[in-house]
């Protein structure tokens, strides 16, 4: 893993320093803009689903992408592309496609959300607010710079991510209810004593619990029934989510310390 | 390792909500007026005397020396097994089925066992199955020892299942292998030393899963009439009727009663930071809360008590003759208290003693508002057993003029603890 790693490695800085600079364009003379240009790999019939057709090229030494997304601490989430055998190439979007080269997509639940030129990209909450519900999807998908979809084996090159809620960006402290399907219990633990006191937070069955628990010494959340568990570095504010799917009565407890935090009374 | 609430068991009942409480407790109001005008005016339950003969195939099958041999063994394997897993199995209640088999299936389980079959736990308790086979080893006869004292009654058992709900209710950890090797050991010990002195008959007044068996299953429909060892079918009335009026007795109910409310009220989050803040620390804290329940328990019993023998003049035991009428009640609370965790942990800790790796437990069989009715309706048929057990008790022991009188008190005691228990589970 290692020595692949030190081999991309070197094979990036090879490659960059080799092709320096600016990239240079593709736009031959008198070229147009008109999709589908370039004779690498093989033009499939199929599309992308945005009618954009795939170009397939062998499976080795092909682009491949993978996606990350992880919580924003202000707003959304900041999402991180890295891909292998590809570059981004915003100087030359709309020639002819060069194998390796191009841009990516993002999808949201399947529809169209952004194209990215580069391996970073934040993704405001109020984005995903009006998708799906529940477990949305974010796919990035690699294109050639005349907007084919680069495929191996019919299939493009893409990867998806759950946006779940658990890693959904926790929202500025002391603010209410984040979501309108969510429900928020913050919890202090400070010399062995948990503020507000234990109590029993009613749960509609399927609303978003979203946990915020900060403890002073080092610990283990756990939320019985679902069986959720969460690490407690001393002093630091954990964020446990998850969907409140089955009805009943459970304990919210600390391990090491054995406290009760509160009880979440789903029904 | 975590503080289990119940021994064991991860998810709670919810709370009821106030609908089925009202309802629960308007029911038991309406049956415990309704009693006192419409029921009979002369004692009909006969006790003992009553039954009908089971099939003299099945008595024969009962009987049996394969059979009762059979369930011995069944009896010591079983402790044999647990007290192996405890050894030298995982200390990991998820994956340990000891923790589940002493407090779901034995605990538990012998509540519907008891009310099905009758005394179950006699024939199988693996204590008395080692004082035989020691007693045989020794050529004595294990029926020989002292007389058990007269005052000594049932008040054994009253402590053990003290102490047994102490460990699965108080303990600072009672579902890890050494508390129950702790108390397991002990507990085996003390018997086994009252056995040696007073011979087996030691067992069916001091040990406490007998006689907690034994209480239950005046509730079954099978019973052993004394008079001819004859197996009968009875109603649950004539059985509760025959209860013996033992020293104790009293005791062991409100252990019973004031141990499942204090279940109840230890899930409230109000007491559970009464206990996480308590500066005289957690343990001491739940064992007064323990206690004081049981004590609260009792002495509501004995003020009325007190009131029946103010109103009914001379009563050669007030305290214990209507003691049997609180077992419905008892077994009220169990059942509403302890379904959920039955029908849940139980094929769990039987998954997990076939080998499942911490499995799920499975999904209980009603929904929420089926499990409250259930509480609601065994807290209330509990209720209208008690309040007709003790109108028959009454109108047998009083002169016919102060029957109805005499036993207001105890209908208003068992108001207390129905409505007691139905606003126990809406906490």
């Amino acid at each position: 893993m290692a020595a692949v790693t030190a081999l991309t490695a070197a094979a990036l800085v090879l490659g960059a320093s080799a092709c320096g600079g600016r990239a240079t364009t593709h736009h031959k003379p008198g070229t147009s803009h008109e999709q589908a240009g370039g004779s690498v790999g093989r033009l499939l019939t199929a599309d992308d689903g945005s009618g954009n057709r795939l170009r397939q090229v062998d499976a080795e030494g092909a682009p491949s992408v993978t996606v990350a997304v992880r919580p924003d601490s202000e707003d959304g989430w900041n999402v991180h592309l890295t891909v292998r055998n590809f570059r981004f190439t915003p100087d030359s979007v709309g020639g002819a496609a060069l194998l390796g080269r191009g841009h990516a997509r993002l999808f949201l639940d399947g529809h169209p959300l952004a194209r990215v030129y580069g391996s970073w990209y934040h993704l405001p909450a109020s984005l995903v607010r009006g998708a799906g519900k529940g477990g949305t999807e974010l796919t990035a998908r690699l294109y050639a710079d005349d907007h084919t979809a680069w495929a191996v084996n019919s299939a493009p090159v893409q990867a998806t991510t759950a946006l779940s809620e658990a890693t959904s960006a926790p929202e500025k402290s002391g603010a209410a209810t984040p979501r309108p399907d969510t429900t928020l219990v913050e919890i202090v633990v400070s010399h062995g004593k948990v503020s507000p006191d234990p109590g029993r937070t009613e749960i509609k069955k399927g609303r978003t619990v979203e946990l915020r628990v900060r403890s002073d010494r080092a610990d283990h959340l756990h939320v019985h029934g679902y069986d959720k568990e969460a690490a407690l570095p001393a002093g630091r504010t954990v964020t446990l989510t998850f969907t409140a799917d089955r009805s009943g009565l459970f304990e919210v407890e600390t391990h090491e310390s054995d406290l009760l935090l509160t009880q979440l009374v789903v029904r | 390792m975590s503080v289990l609430a119940h021994g064991i068991g991860a998810q709670h009942d919810l709370p009821l909500s106030p609908f089925y409480a009202f309802a629960g407790a308007f029911a038991a109001l309406f049956v415990s007026f309704l009693a006192l005008g419409l029921l009979w005016s002369a004692s009909r339950f006969r006790g003992d005397r009553a039954g009908r003969p089971v099939p003299s195939a099945l008595q024969r099958l009962a009987d049996a020396r394969p059979t009762r041999i059979a369930l011995r063994a069944l009896g010591l394997a079983a402790a044999l097994y647990v007290t192996l897993q405890l050894l030298l199995g995982p200390d990991d209640p998820d994956r340990n089925p000891a923790a589940g088999a002493v407090y779901v299936l034995l605990w538990v389980g012998l509540v519907p066992a008891s009310l099905l079959l009758g005394p179950v736990w006699r024939p199988i308790n693996p204590l008395r199955t080692v004082h035989l086979l020691v007693c045989r080893a020794l050529g004595r006869d294990p029926a020989a020892g002292r007389p058990l004292p007269a005052g000594l009654g049932l008040w054994p058992a009253a402590a053990g299942l003290l102490a047994f709900t102490w460990l699965e209710l108080v303990a600072p950890d009672p579902a890890s292998a050494d508390a129950l090797l702790v108390f397991l050991g002990g507990y085996a010990g003390v018997h086994l030393a009252g056995a040696a002195r007073y011979g087996a008959g030691w067992f069916d007044r001091g040990d406490a899963f007998e006689v907690y068996s034994g209480l239950l299953a005046r509730l079954s429909p099978l019973g052993r009439r004394p008079a001819d060892r004859r197996l009968v079918f009875r109603s649950p009335f004539n059985g509760l009727d025959a209860t013996p009026q033992a020293p104790g007795l009293v005791a062991t109910v409100c252990v019973m009663l004031g141990s499942t409310a204090y279940d109840g009220f230890s899930d409230a989050p109000s007491w559970i930071t009464t206990v996480q803040t308590s500066s005289l620390g957690r343990t001491t804290t739940a064992t007064l809360g323990l206690l004081g329940a049981v004590a609260l328990v009792a002495a509501l019993y004995a003020l009325c008590a007190g009131a029946v023998r103010l109103i009914s003049g001379q009563l050669p035991h007030p305290l214990t003759a209507f003691a049997h009428s609180l077992v419905p009640i008892a077994l009220g609370y169990l059942i509403a208290h302890y379904f959920t965790l039955f029908v849940t942990e139980g094929p769990r800790t039987v998954m997990v003693a076939l080998g499942a790796d911490d499995p799920a437990p499975p999904d209980p069989p009603l929904g929420p508002g089926g499990v409250a009715t259930l509480q609601v309706a065994a807290i209330v048929l509990g209720h209208v057993l008690g309040v007709i057990a003790a109108h028959d008790r009454s109108v047998r022991l009083f002169p016919s003029g102060r029957a109805v009188a005499g036993q207001l008190p105890l209908l208003v005691l068992m108001i207390t603890y129905t409505i007691g228990g139905l606003s126990l589970l809406i906490a």
